[in-house]
């Protein structure tokens, strides 16, 4: 969906700059005359695929029934929309205006970092996974 | 608030930061959309009453675009009240930016 809101963009923009030139020349030509009907038709299409293509590269929106909000974290798991680690953490450098620097492992990138919600379960199922295979590394 | 909106409420509690983020996500849309009818409005020199019937034809269009798109034709899920949060949600916040390009492009092109 993302690359296809992404080619309507792109097409949309390529014929609305074209139609917008082609008009501002038509004018600069013939000042008091109507706009013939080839670019009015180029640009009514192009602001169409445009407005499609700004709604599909939008993103989804989220449901605001407690019960169905409930089912989907279920179902897909419990993850946001930020940066998660390798082991199931996720990175709340979400809203952080200095993240360019990276910065968010510590100086030098051995540090902690910033840690969110931390997924106890998780770690307990990997935990006993570890334990069955012998508990070696 | 009527008492039976109460109760319904108390059975199917709603999410509030899911609002938030369907109402940002629309008014989003709605700004970058409304430059784009202005854009529009300006180059085919349209003027008073016509260009405004033209913004109202393009927001029904792109409503009619998430409701197609982004709700999957169950705007209820989405929205609390989807006749004024998506059909009408945002219209008029985005009158300022669309007059503001319209102008711009009539005066560029026309003026």
């Amino acid at each position: 969906m993302a690359i296809l809101g992404t080619a309507f963009n792109a097409v949309g923009l390529i014929f609305l700059t074209h139609a917008v030139y082609s008009s501002s020349e038509h004018t600069a030509a013939f000042p008091h005359s109507p706009l013939p009907l080839d670019i009015t038709i180029e640009l009514i299409v192009s602001i169409l695929v445009l407005s499609a293509g700004i709604v599909a590269s939008s993103p989804q929106l989220k449901p605001i029934r407690w019960a169905k909000w409930g089912g989907k974290v279920a179902r897909e798991g419990q993850r946001g929309e930020g940066r998660w680690t390798r082991e199931g953490e996720e990175i709340l450098s979400e809203g952080d205006g200095f993240a360019f620097l990276g910065l968010d492992n510590g100086i030098g990138g051995d540090g902690e970092g910033r840690r969110g919600f931390w997924d106890v379960r998780g770690k307990r199922k990997e935990y006993t996974a570890w334990v069955k295979k012998g508990g070696e590394n | 608030m009527s008492t039976v909106e109460e109760r319904e409420l108390a059975i199917h509690p709603i999410v509030v930061t899911s609002v938030q983020h369907n109402t940002q996500v629309v008014s989003n849309i709605r700004n970058l959309t409304a430059s784009l009818f202005g854009v529009a409005a300006g180059t085919l020199g349209l003027e008073s009453y016509p260009g405004f019937i033209f913004y109202l034809v393009g927001s029904f269009i792109v409503s009619a675009l998430i409701f197609a798109l982004r709700t999957d034709g169950k705007p209820g899920d989405y929205f609390h009240r989807p006749l004024g949060d998506m059909w009408g949600g945002d219209v008029f916040n985005g009158l300022s930016s669309f007059v503001l390009t319209w102008t711009l492009f009539y005066g560029l092109l026309r003026a």
